[in-house]
């Protein structure tokens, strides 16, 4: 059709269009235009309020969605997680300033569209498996897939080792339903993401506050203290970036510790680049010039904290020339950071996976979670808030626990073991064909441990060895060509999820589908409840537990339906006490709890009748008898609800003695996995690997504001941002190894060797060389195959002994030219 | 049809191309257009600023450029010796110059400025010459080779179109504007009603993780930044302002703060 015969042809039919026509005049396309403009104006079609989930942090979003597609994304100013973690700040404030988001969410359409997606399910038929080996997929129905998956499983619960299936899911996405099948198949060993990220910060604050995610609340801060911790890079929250650049704009100074120049030391006022694995040293230090000098807050250390004066004698040869040899940060810097941050209040301090995944990352914690102690720096405005976390609730599942162990034995193994698990054991394990039984299944969920654990070539050995590994994922990624069937998942824009937890107060908000799956794929959750309809899966009263609705007590065919059933059913009994479809009608489809953030909770005394039908439980912690009280008896799952301190019922900290703890009760007498005793104090050990004169160098990785995990390098607008991952390395040691920027180099480490592209800087410290995580994809997508360098290789597969964090940052190089 | 009169063009020369091109009255991007009691402009704070390059990805998802067109761009320059490194980072949208550089060489008139400051570019006077990005002191401009993000046609990415002008322009296809055209960063002015004002701030704007864009009218010594609320001309007295290469005398909409 020629053009013009088009355009006569609008121009006499679509006068009436509106939209912008007035600006157009009688332009020959003006009348087209005027049509396509009222279709994709801004106020066209519907703008549906979600959840963001190009990471892992669940920003509020507004999709505008046309003729069934999504064409616009934007801030969805409902929702504090975009703006604030203080209720204060979100009330007053967020209706004129409105809400942010981050690059990756701006990028959300070109993965929702990414050509490179799996549409369909496809088999192998290549029986050999490993790295670069042609799966030789073929394409099978859904019918096909469903069938066959189950009838393994059905195969391995017939013989009675229903434990023979392990199980692999992201952290925040739809893991509910997944661990109640896991439970109602029998198998104990579902785990998740959780310990590949930051379960050692978990572990260290666990151990001495008794709570493994508080929050900084920077905003209302004056002295930012952050060790290995990049929220303006690893901008996980979209809010992250305002209430840190508000605290500076307000006065607040930002000292940031890590050894690479990173997207917040570039906006701090003291970058203190440090040696890799040696934070805790620093901070040992600084404790012992807040003692020495008597700078501490003498009121809550000795009412709140327990183990002082073992820790004062601890840290009394710590001194600032001490960690000055152990972490190249000059004695006069610790001297003045550490009475800076004493004497300038409220300050907060803060550790994320910088520190955190080295081998000796949860002691390296608590140590920095003690210069928060030492200034009575938690539930205070501006300091480590303790957050409320109630959201939606998981349902009560009737059925029995699974009778085996766990396959790697890795919760008895790790003295602070993390609910999800230990990825670096179970795979050790499965490689070296260990384990308390013979696992024959994997169902791997929205992970890629080819690209995300350490130690590559073990992770690679460890998936050839299962008989039957299914992934479900966007992609055919790395881990993929080690699967037997891979069926394809959705991404954020197409399922729902609840997100709760990265504020400081109860917030409940929705990720609902803004599009039908775009190939017509089941939602993850309901790909789990066909296969537990097909496997028939009841609970103890014989209940079909993924065909009848739990809130409505009806059986639901349609299996969108029975998870919206089930979905509303968490919201319903959780806090909000709100169904699916009352929340979605709520403005931003997002429940915030007007009471808004509280403060100095552990003061709080319980109740009277709360105390009247309570359990205490009189437990020996060192040379001290603590009553500890529970809302029921231990065996009746009683849950702790707080201690008697001082002749008072109070909230306290969730540690043993109830107070915030110097000597780390949960460890004493502990072995941790390696077989070697744990100490309880957050004492300084030099972490195992250290350079040598064969490899002088350490390796780390961080992440950076374009990118997330290994997810996002496919994304062709993320791309543009930033298409590789360059090795940075320092001026001077490139001169030194005759490094010139831009050069091929090699990059060897005692397990391997990578390729890299040099980047010649002097953004890092000079011991160190390091890149962005999650580039060097050899299959995924056809933007992201072959761009940039992973690091997998070079390091072994290994977790931390105590909390079981993987240890992406345990690794020592040498680097030379290609 | 449109190849016919792109051969039309390149056969006939600059000077027809110009007449033909003025036989169309005005539209959007043309000098009549626009709000004469604004001057939209922009204040950016460096110290708020986190490089996170939101900005782009935003103007990406608003505009639909095609890969090597890029209207917000981010720049980021490494400074200073270990361990006193820093950064010289700026988000830079085009500047909106009152005076300038690429609407003075215009062979064709295609660039022009509207009656609110912002500069445009008309796709159908544009004869892809390339002079206006040689003269653009900011590398504010790009020339849309016709690359795409997706091949695959039946995409549904491919089926949306940009608002870019009112969406004329909406959905690209070979040999036919904006293809072959030099294209540039408009303050987003599609997203401005019948009288010129703003429905909507500009897409790198609204997004800013740091808050660090503000957008709004600087001839009214009133106007609000549209999108936090604060007075412009305050913002501007807050703590000394520059421009980018002032020294120049393009008289640029767009001004910075201080990191």
């Amino acid at each position: 059709m020629s053009s013009i015969t088009r355009r006569k042809f609008l121009a006499g039919s679509v006068l009436a269009a509106g939209g912008m026509s007035w600006l157009l005049k009688s332009r020959t396309m003006q009348a087209f235009a005027a049509e396509v403009d009222k279709r994709y104006d801004f106020k066209a079609g519907t703008w549906i309020p979600t959840c963001c989930h190009m990471c892992g942090g669940t920003t509020g979003i507004l999709c505008q969605v046309v003729d069934g597609k999504v064409i616009r994304i934007k801030p969805n100013s409902a929702n504090p997680c975009g703006f604030s973690n203080i209720s204060d700040d979100f009330f007053k404030n967020c209706a004129t300033e409105g809400a942010t988001m981050c690059p990756k969410g701006n990028s959300g359409m070109m993965t929702l569209y990414d050509p490179d997606r799996l549409a369909k399910p496809v088999r192998r038929t290549n029986p050999k498996k490993g790295i670069g080996v042609d799966p030789g997929w073929k394409e099978i129905t859904w019918d096909e897939a469903y069938s066959e998956i189950a009838a393994r499983m059905k195969k391995l619960r017939d013989a009675g080792t229903p434990e023979a299936l392990l199980w692999f899911s992201e952290d925040h996405c739809f893991t509910h339903i997944q661990g109640d099948f896991c439970q109602l198949f029998g198998t104990p060993n579902y785990s998740n993401h959780s310990n590949l990220c930051d379960t050692a910060r978990k572990a260290s604050f666990k151990a001495v506050i008794g709570d493994e995610r508080p929050l900084m609340d920077a905003i209302q801060s004056r002295y930012i203290l952050l060790f290995g911790w990049n929220p303006l890079g690893a901008t996980k929250w979209a809010h992250l970036p305002r209430i840190m650049t508000r605290a500076r704009e307000r006065g607040a100074k930002l000292v940031v510790v890590d050894p690479y120049y990173s997207s917040t030391a570039r906006k701090a006022d003291e970058w203190v680049p440090i040696r890799p694995g040696t934070d805790g040293a620093l901070a040992l230090a600084m404790a012992h010039v807040i003692i020495r000098d008597g700078l501490q807050d003498k009121d809550f250390v000795e009412k709140w904290t327990y183990g002082f004066d073992k820790f004062s004698e601890y840290v009394k040869d710590k001194t600032p020339a001490w960690a000055e040899k152990i972490t190249t940060v000059p004695a006069e810097t610790i001297e003045r950071i550490a009475r800076d941050f004493a004497t300038t209040q409220p300050a907060v301090v803060d550790v994320w996976s910088g520190p955190g995944q080295h081998e000796n990352c949860v002691h390296g914690g608590a140590a920095i979670a003690c210069l928060a102690t030492l200034t009575g720096g938690y539930d205070r405005p501006g300091t480590l808030h303790l957050p409320n976390k109630k959201g939606n609730a998981h349902g009560h599942l009737h059925a029995d626990k699974p009778k085996a162990p766990r396959f790697a034995d890795d919760n008895k193994l790790y003295p602070m073991f993390h609910g999800s698990g230990v990825y670096c054991e179970i795979f050790k394990q499965l490689a070296e064909g260990k384990g308390k039984y013979p696992a024959k299944m994997a169902m791997i969920v929205f992970q890629n441990p080819m690209m995300s654990l350490p130690g590559t070539e073990t992770v690679a050995k460890a998936l050839a060895s299962l008989e039957f590994v299914v992934v479900n994922d966007i992609f055919l990624s790395e881990t993929s060509q080690f699967a037997d069937i891979v069926v394809p998942g959705t991404t954020y824009l197409e399922r729902y999820d609840w997100n709760t937890h990265w504020v400081t107060w109860p917030v409940l908000a929705l990720r609902q589908p803004v599009v039908k799956p775009i190939f017509g794929q089941p939602a993850e959750y309901e790909f789990v409840a066909e296969l537990g309809r097909r496997l028939d899966l009841r609970d103890k009263d014989n209940k079909e537990f993924f065909k009848i609705g739990p809130l409505s007590g009806q059986p639901i065919e349609n299996l969108t339906a029975w998870y919206e059933d089930y979905f509303s059913a968490e919201s319903k009994n959780g806090a909000p006490k709100l169904t699916l479809e009352e929340i979605k009608a709520l403005p931003g489809a997002v429940w915030v709890d007007k009471g808004g953030t509280k403060y100095g909770k552990f003061k709080s005394e319980l109740k009277a009748e709360d105390v009247a039908k309570a359990t205490i439980v009189k437990a020996k912690v060192g040379d001290l008898e603590i009553e500890q009280i529970f809302d029921k008896p231990k065996d009746q799952g009683g849950k702790r609800i707080g201690t008697m301190i001082d002749g008072k019922a109070v909230k306290g900290f969730m540690t043993p003695t109830g107070k915030v703890e110097f000597v780390l009760n949960c460890l004493t007498g502990k072995k941790d996995a390696e077989g070697k005793s744990c100490s309880d104090l957050p004492v300084y050990t030099p972490r195992d690997w250290q350079p040598d004169a064969q490899y002088p160098l350490f390796l780390i990785n961080w992440k950076e504001a374009t990118h997330t995990h290994t997810r996002t390098q496919n994304n062709r607008w993320l791309l543009e941002f930033k298409p590789d991952n360059p090795l940075q390395i320092n001026r001077k040691t490139a001169e030194r190894l005759g490094i010139s920027d831009g050069d091929q180099v090699v990059v060897e480490s005692k397990f391997g060797s990578a390729k890299a592209k040099a980047h010649v800087t002097e953004e890092i410290h000079p011991e160190v060389v390091g890149l962005q995580h999650g580039f060097g994809h050899w299959a995924m997508g056809a933007a992201a195959k072959g761009r940039g360098t992973s690091d997998g290789i070079l390091r072994p597969l290994r977790a931390d002994p105590i909390g079981g964090q993987a240890l992406h940052k345990e690794c020592c190089v040498r680097v030379k030219k290609a | 049809m449109d190849m016919t009169r792109r051969g039309f063009l390149k056969g006939a020369g600059v000077a027809v191309a110009a007449a033909t091109a003025t036989a169309l009255p005005g539209c959007l991007q043309e000098a009549s257009a626009g709000n004469g009691n604004r001057r939209w402009g922009m204040v950016i704070d460096l110290k708020r600023c986190i490089a996170c390059k939101a900005c782009g990805a935003a103007c990406r998802l608003e505009n639909k450029t095609p890969p090597g067109v890029a209207y917000g761009v981010f720049l980021d320059e490494e400074k200073g010796q270990f361990p006193h490194a820093y950064r010289l980072s700026f988000f830079r949208p085009c500047m909106q110059c009152e005076e300038s550089s690429c609407a003075k060489v215009c062979p064709t008139g295609a660039t022009s400025h509207r009656k609110d400051g912002i500069v445009g570019v008309d796709y159908e006077k544009c004869i892809g010459c390339r002079y206006c990005i040689a003269a653009c002191p900011y590398g504010a401009r790009s020339f849309d080779y016709g690359h795409n993000y997706i091949e695959a046609a039946n995409n549904p990415y491919n089926a949306i179109p940009s608002s870019e002008y009112g969406a004329e322009y909406g959905l690209r296809s070979k040999g036919r504007s904006p293809i072959g055209n030099v294209r540039k960063c408009t303050f987003c002015l599609h997203l401005q009603d019948e009288k010129g004002e703003y429905r909507e701030p500009t897409a790198c704007s609204r997004t800013c993780m740091g808050k660090a864009i503000h957008f709004g009218d600087l001839k009214d010594p009133e106007a609000k930044c549209l999108v936090h609320g604060e007075k412009m001309q305050e913002l501007l007295a807050r703590r000394g302002h520059y421009r980018l290469k002032e020294e120049l005398g393009n008289e640029p909409s767009v001004y910075y703060l201080p990191a």
